[in-house]
């Protein structure tokens, strides 16, 4: 018996002793999961291979793109600025409506493409009449970046708005007034989304949130692209009113939350309780 | 005796109590309460919509959009687009809803023509009897 | 009115003799101590999964589109969603570690040995079985959780040299983890498991009867002495009545259980639910770290740490045909796993890998 044992012991141990080199992980990794059963892999755009032979990380174009807001949502090179990204000999064809790097005055209308909203408001507000007259500027990468070391294109935010940006061209005081203007429903946005962030922890599916202050956000911003102080202040009072309607509902169910803690907590001192009873029950009568 | 008593009769009260904590939680999972009577119905005039010109509207809390189109006649959709939430625009020349945020376009049977939205614009129940449109 | 009723039984079923012979005639032995109510806390334990499983299936919707909706409306909209589908998910791995100690103390006890191999077979098979629940019922929810851990389970199989792939392809019942994959789980997990795990239940609870609870290998008990030639059920005359005493201990424990079920439901509802766990499926998206739950984690560490994919799987395959004939290797008849060192070590050192595995696995 102590044979079998011990013949059992060293099938085990030598197994373990095949064990070497660490890489392990990604040897498994690679062999389950990259394989069609791991469910099909978005390819790598065929611009990214190009352009990864920069000499110096200040032109890594792809890594700095993975830098962005972008990159996180699964836009890609040939969104904005066309070509093939599936054949690499078409990648910068003007045939498959490859635009290369776009004029200042044509950047609207590459970011309008689906910023259609925002291009909109844009076109109409002193900003875009500006770049329309100098061709020069003030474009959409003007404020919020591309794909440049140190000005990645990030989730719009209203610091976007300060005076080291806006008064490199006019004096502050207008910008101020906006930023100040957009405050108070920027300020109510921030807290929802804190709200959002800890229901999220607390396990609570937050989809239909996320959605409508998403809308309400992006409808609010448009807005702001006419840089028309006193459009925004009309409207804050709407906004307002949407994002209190949100408010009250994650109210709602954080003190759902709280009374599902009392339910279980009550239903576990319930049988805890009677696990105690039981306890004191007469154990058999020793001999 | 006595001490036996108590706790049998409290143990049984204790498991009652876990009883009834359960049962009822079960009845109301099992009969859930009728939804608030949703929007039954809402009418709308034809004058109101003249041919080629859709109307924005509310209907069941859910803004919403009604075309009269001159071919396709008239349809509703709410105006939720099915990505990220925002509120899609009727483009008359085009016959087409688009999203301004991401630009999602659906046609006019809702179905997803370009963009990044993962479903198809939900269309509203509507009848036309005479001068009136009635959605529900 | 409730002596009129046993006396009704009694008249029909001659209820007294029943509840002597079964209940407060039977006896257990003196020594029994708390682990050997084990047994009933899983039973209790399975019972809890029957029913919030059933309750949750009256809402839940087995195909890809809804499957996550059903799941969030159960946890939102339905009332009291929430309470069923906790202790569903709590539950579930609360009866894993029961049973793992059920097995653990079983054997540290030597209660496989003859007479109860049959026992220790059947519930073997039973824990395999839990297991098979377990990674079934995980893909349900349809969440990125559920489907990236499944696609990674679901594509062992192909380690084996010419049927891994037919093997992967009959479990997912398509290339990839899809529809069709959380169909048949679902049929398994709902229908397929829960009569052939009953059948071994019932097989398992009567050869425990019928053969009779074993005293505890630790002082003197008169099964070791006695010569084994022939069936004899054990009395235990000397020991007390099931019914109340050891009923109550039964009974206590499995309050123990409930009340820690309902305890992490209270302080930590999140700790089998990560964010990833709230996700609805991706199949074009792998999340950053994808890992088996807990209960797997020391097999899937070790497939990782053995370079040969195909000498991993047979490893795993052979460790588990070991665990369940275990009864017909070790037929020494010293019960007492006090006097076997080697045994004591090597099964404390095993015990020790699959816990370090387990925490190594999590990194």
């Amino acid at each position: 018996m102590i044979r079998k044992l011990i013949l059992y012991s060293c099938i085990l141990f030598a197994a373990f002793a095949a064990v070497v080199h660490a890489g392990y992980r990604e040897d498994f990794e690679r062999e389950f999961l990259t394989k069609p059963w791991a469910g099909e892999q978005v390819e790598e755009s065929s611009c990214i291979g190009c352009h990864s032979f920069k000499p110096t990380a200040d032109e890594n174009v792809p890594v700095q793109w993975k830098m962005t807001v972008h990159y996180e949502n699964n836009v890609s090179c040939h969104d904005c600025h066309g070509g093939d990204p599936k054949d690499a000999s078409m990648a910068m064809s003007h045939q498959r409506g490859f635009i290369g790097v776009p004029k200042p005055a044509d950047i609207p209308d590459l970011c309008g493409k689906c910023h259609i909203g925002i291009l909109k408001h844009f076109l109409e507000s002193g900003h875009g009449k500006a770049l329309k007259a100098s061709r020069n500027g003030p474009s959409c990468v003007t404020c919020h970046g591309s794909h440049k070391k140190g000005n990645y294109i990030q989730k719009a935010h209203i610091d976007i708005i300060n005076e080291q940006l806006c008064s490199q061209c006019h004096s502050y005081d207008r910008a101020r007034e906006m930023k100040q203007a957009l405050f108070v429903v920027e300020k109510k946005i921030q807290e929802i989304e804190g709200g959002i962030d800890s229901l999220r922890k607390s396990g609570v599916f937050v989809d239909e949130e996320e959605r409508t202050l998403f809308s309400t956000h992006a409808e609010f911003r448009a807005l702001f692209h006419s840089v028309d102080v006193t459009l925004v202040k009309n409207n804050t009072d709407l906004f307002s009113q949407r994002l209190i309607v949100l408010e009250q509902k994650m109210r709602e169910t954080f003190s759902e939350l709280q009374f599902r803690r009392n339910f279980s907590a009550f239903l576990m001192l319930l049988f805890a309780g009677m696990g105690i009873i039981l306890l004191l029950l007469p154990k058999p009568p020793k001999e | 005796m006595q001490r036996r008593k108590f706790l049998r009769v409290l143990l049984g009260l204790l498991g009652s109590g876990a009883a009834v904590s359960f049962a009822y939680p079960l009845l109301r999972f099992l009969a859930p309460p009728r939804t608030a009577a949703k929007q039954k119905s809402l009418v709308l005039s034809k004058g109101e919509i003249p041919a080629g010109e859709a109307k924005e509207i509310i209907y069941n809390n859910t803004p919403s959009i009604v075309i009269n189109h001159p071919a396709k006649g008239v349809l509703a959709f709410t105006r939720v687009c099915t990505h990220l939430g925002c509120l899609v625009d009727y483009d008359k020349k085009a016959g087409r809803l688009i999203c301004p945020c991401h630009a999602g376009t659906f046609d006019l049977d809702g179905k997803v023509m370009s963009g990044p939205p993962p479903k198809p614009l939900p269309k509203l129940p509507l009848r036309v009897e005479g001068d009136s449109i009635i959605l529900g | 009115m409730s002596k009129g009723i046993r006396d009704w039984l009694e008249m029909r079923i001659g209820l007294d003799d029943l509840v002597k012979t079964n209940l407060t005639g039977s006896m257990v032995p003196k020594n029994v101590n708390l682990f050997y109510t084990l047994g009933f806390v899983s039973l209790v334990g399975y019972a809890i999964q029957v029913l919030s499983g059933i309750v949750l299936m009256i809402y839940y919707i087995p195909h890809p589109d809804h499957a996550f909706r059903s799941v969030q409306d159960i946890m939102s909209k339905v009332p009291y969603g929430w309470l069923f589908r906790q202790i569903h998910v709590v539950g579930s791995n609360l009866l894993v570690i029961a049973a793992f100690m059920h097995m653990i103390t079983i054997f540290f006890m030597g209660n496989y040995k003859k007479p109860r191999e049959m026992t220790w077979l059947g519930g073997a098979v039973m824990l395999i079985f839990t297991l098979a629940f377990c990674l079934s019922g995980y893909l349900l929810p349809w969440s990125q959780l559920s489907y990236w851990a499944t696609t990674v389970v679901t594509s062992m199989p192909t380690a084996f040299p010419i049927v891994g792939d037919f093997l992967a392809h009959v479990l997912r019942g398509t290339e990839h983890v899809s529809g069709a994959t959380l169909s048949r789980f679902f049929a398994l997990h709902v229908s397929i498991l829960p009569p052939l795990f009953l059948l071994f239940m019932a097989v398992h609870f009567l050869l425990v009867r019928r053969i009779g609870i074993s005293s505890t290998p630790f002082g003197k008990s008169d099964e070791e002495s006695r010569a084994w030639d022939r069936y004899q059920k054990k009395r235990h005359t000397d020991g007390y009545p099931y019914y109340p005493y050891f009923f109550q201990k039964q009974m206590f424990m499995a309050l123990v259980y409930i009340s820690v079920m309902f305890a992490i439901i209270t302080f930590a509802p999140t700790l089998f639910l990560p964010v990833e766990a709230n996700t609805p499926a991706d199949p074009l998206k792998t999340p950053a770290l994808i890992r088996p739950e807990w209960y797997f984690l020391a097999p899937y560490q070790m497939l990782k740490l053995i370079p040969n994919k195909f000498l991993g799987i047979s490893i795993q395959i052979i460790l588990v045909s070991i665990f369940i004939v275990w009864p017909f290797l070790d037929t020494h008849k010293e019960k007492n796993i006090l006097k076997r060192p080697v045994l004591r070590g090597v099964f404390i050192a095993l015990m020790c890998l699959w816990v370090l595995l387990m925490f190594w696995g999590m990194k």
